[in-house]
């Protein structure tokens, strides 16, 4: 049989799919931590459902097989069987069971309905992490080509393809949109920045989401004034310029490669430090993974640029005007930063000074709720009814709720989603838009950024565009 | 009766006691060691040590546990209160510790622990109702899980029985038999099913955060047991 799901997969090698999945799975135990975590799963799990009060997508979907907890089961079955003595005790003197290419297509499907935001984690009282699981599925499940054509396509021109990244843009393509950028900036908002392209020496290596210079050019602009306005030491590599770590989603063994390619960017460029644009995931991949997979204490360290900003603002060196924004302004928390608490109050310290009514969604912060498109799921197009109707509809109704018309989602990911999830919910006086994005105009520029003549007319727009 | 009550108290018990704390310790020797080994392979060994404890500490107290499902929660904190307590500090158990090995802890007076058990008892009618009611644990229940709950609420039921004779419908001597083999029982159960998580709690919130610190090495040994070190994306 075939494997179906509803995304699309490249062609799946179905010959021996059991036995290859299960050879995978063990080579994957043997180097690695996971068995561990799935011999203390298969131990302290209650099986109580209290993940289920918390999942966006079982609360909407209210279908069973969407609860953490089954999920997980999923895999833990098969690591009972196949992996504990006392799994293969009870196969033969009990209930026979035996995997197959079915089970294998369930599992296909229900592991991508997860957006792993690992909201769940918060109310397990065992601390299971359903998220990890889930992660360690989808990495045996990729093994044997079971993966998103979306994700796989994206990460192979990343990794081999002649671009270096994720939306293909080839490297004079990119300084094109840059000094165009550039230009549009002097034009909109009277203020001369500057995007440095293989600059050595410096302190920090920019990685965005790469679809940012597709689809959030004042995203992208808000970043380059801020370095200009601070002086900030800083530069784009053409050898590496995509933050976007799909890896993170399906395989290990990706995510690798992709931290490795951005700590080499850093090395070659003689630079210090990755500095990571407004992206969930790309910033918790960094974060997180260079220092796993990149020489620990001799990785490059790893600063969001929210950070970098509130820090030069607190510190003086970037002006910003009090109340420059009027509208009503919310905050979404990307799951990728907020869930472990590295960045909630940093973004927020900026809102609530350049914001006339900045107000909260409920509930935020580490408990915030995942747009519904995380976990790699926003890529994949063909499942956007999915992701907006269920996966987001709880996000639709927090938004709703605050009544604003700006919602800030620093992150590309939880951008794309949620423009779709407000479109699909009637919400279409929202505007999502990044961090940056106010930033720029809310900036009060230093003199030696300021343009005057006939190209800025002395005037800086105050329209925040939010869609392209 | 009184031989047979001597053999499940003495003899049995002893065995029971034994595969216990024979069996928990292997349980947290095991555990300690797989987090120990998965600390040394990681490739960033740095944890969040504050965000891991408040996690443990936040659990064992209720006010966090009540925010979902109140009456759940509730009821699964009372039992919990319940199965710890009475065990450890009623007079008659503690007089049988002593037999073995000499406690220092003081006994629970005959009301409260009556008190407590009635309390653990309704609240495991309310855990074992909410298993059927909310569909969600419905589904997710195995055998198991309701299995443990019927021995539990039986061993305290019995126990009850056994020690307030004037409630007993049968000789209170039978019930005192039974609730000890049932006891007996329980002993087995903790080191072998879910119960386990009496002494592997306070590791588990670690354990699932230094999940996520992978071992250096892990994708690039994958690859190469698998020879795909050179097949492309």
């Amino acid at each position: 049989m075939a494997i179906e799901c509803s995304y699309y997969l490249e062609p799946v090698d179905t010959t021996d799919l059991a036995q290859r999945f299960l050879k995978a799975f063990a080579a994957i135990l043997s180097h690695s931590n996971y068995a561990m975590v799935l011999d203390a799963a298969c131990t302290v799990t209650s099986r109580c459902g209290r993940c289920t009060s918390t999942c966006p997508v079982y609360q909407t979907s209210n279908d069973p097989r969407d609860i953490p907890c089954m999920r997980s089961e999923l895999l833990l079955k098969i690591y009972r069987r196949y992996f504990t003595p006392g799994g293969a005790l009870r196969s033969r003197f009990g209930v026979p069971w035996e995997l197959d290419e079915a089970y294998l297509n369930t599992m296909a499907e229900e592991y991508y309905r997860c957006t792993a935001c690992r909201r769940c984690k918060l109310e397990c009282p065992m601390g299971i992490d359903h998220g990890l699981i889930t992660h360690l599925g989808r990495w045996v499940l990729a093994e044997v080509g079971i993966v998103p054509k979306a994700l796989v396509v994206a990460t192979r021109e990343q990794l081999e393809g002649d671009t270096h990244n994720t939306s293909a843009i080839p490297k004079a393509a990119l300084v094109d949109t840059c000094e165009f950028l550039e230009e549009d900036c002097v034009d909109e908002h009277g203020l001369k920045i500057e995007f440095p392209i293989d600059r050595e020496g410096g302190e920090y290596v920019f990685f965005p989401a790469v679809s940012d210079y597709l689809l959030e050019p004042d995203t992208l602009t808000g970043n380059a004034a801020v370095m200009s306005a601070t002086g900030g030491s800083w530069t784009i590599g053409t050898g590496a310029f995509d933050g976007i770590n799909y890896g993170l989603f399906y395989s290990d063994r990706m995510l690798d490669r992709i931290v490795s390619m951005e700590a080499d960017e850093v090395r070659r460029l003689g630079a210090q430090k990755i500095l990571i644009g407004e992206c969930g995931h790309a910033s918790r991949s960094a974060k997180y993974f260079v220092r796993t997979f990149c020489g620990a204490d001799d990785a490059p360290e790893v600063v969001n640029f929210m950070e970098y900003t509130l820090d030069a603002w607190k510190s003086g060196r970037l002006g910003l005007k009090k109340r420059a924004i009027t509208e009503r302004t919310t905050y979404h928390d990307p799951c990728n930063i907020a869930r472990s608490g590295w960045i909630i109050e940093q973004p927020r310290e900026i809102l609530r000074h350049i914001c006339v009514d900045y107000v909260e969604m409920t509930p935020n912060g580490r408990e915030n709720y995942c747009c519904g498109g995380g976990g790699g799921t926003v890529s994949i197009d063909e499942i956007r009814e999915f992701r907006t109707k269920v996966g987001g509809a709880v996000k639709a109704e927090q938004i709703r709720r605050t009544g604003a018309e700006l919602v800030v989602a620093p992150c590309a990911n939880c951008k794309k989603q949620l423009r779709e999830v407000c479109e699909d919910h009637g919400l279409d006086h929202v505007r999502v838009v990044g961090l940056h994005d106010l930033v720029l105009l809310a900036l009060d520029p230093p003199e030696h950024m300021v343009v005057r003549g006939d190209a800025a007319a002395g005037e800086s727009s105050t329209e925040v565009r939010g869609e392209y | 009766m009184d031989a047979w009550i001597e053999f499940a108290r003495g003899p049995l018990f002893r065995i029971a006691l034994t595969v216990m704390v024979l069996g928990l310790g292997y349980r947290v020797v095991v555990t300690v060691a797989q987090i120990a080994s998965a600390w040394y392979r990681a490739g960033d060994r740095r944890l969040p040590l504050s965000d891991i404890t408040e996690a443990t500490v936040k659990w064992i107290f209720p006010v966090r546990l009540l925010r979902t499902r109140p009456a759940y929660s509730a009821a699964s904190f009372l039992f919990h209160l319940g199965v710890v307590l009475v065990p450890l500090f009623l007079i008659g158990h503690v007089a049988l510790l002593e037999e073995l090995l000499p406690t220092a802890w003081p006994v629970l007076p005959p009301l409260a622990a009556d008190t407590f058990t009635v309390v653990a008892l309704s609240a495991l009618l309310v855990l074992l109702v909410g298993r059927v009611v909310s569909r969600s644990a419905r589904v997710l229940s195995r055998t198991q899980d309701v299995v443990l709950l019927l021995v539990l609420f039986a061993t305290l039921f019995f126990g009850f029985l056994g020690s307030n004779p004037t409630v007993s419908p049968v000789a209170s001597r039978t019930m005192v038999l039974i609730h000890i083999l049932l006891g007996d029982l329980v002993l087995v159960l903790v080191p072998t099913t879910r119960i386990a998580h009496c002494v592997l709690y306070p590791f588990t919130q670690l354990l699932f955060q230094l999940g996520w610190h992978f071992p250096a090495e892990s994708g690039r040994h994958v690859a190469e047991v698998l020879a795909k070190e050179n097949e492309p994306v």
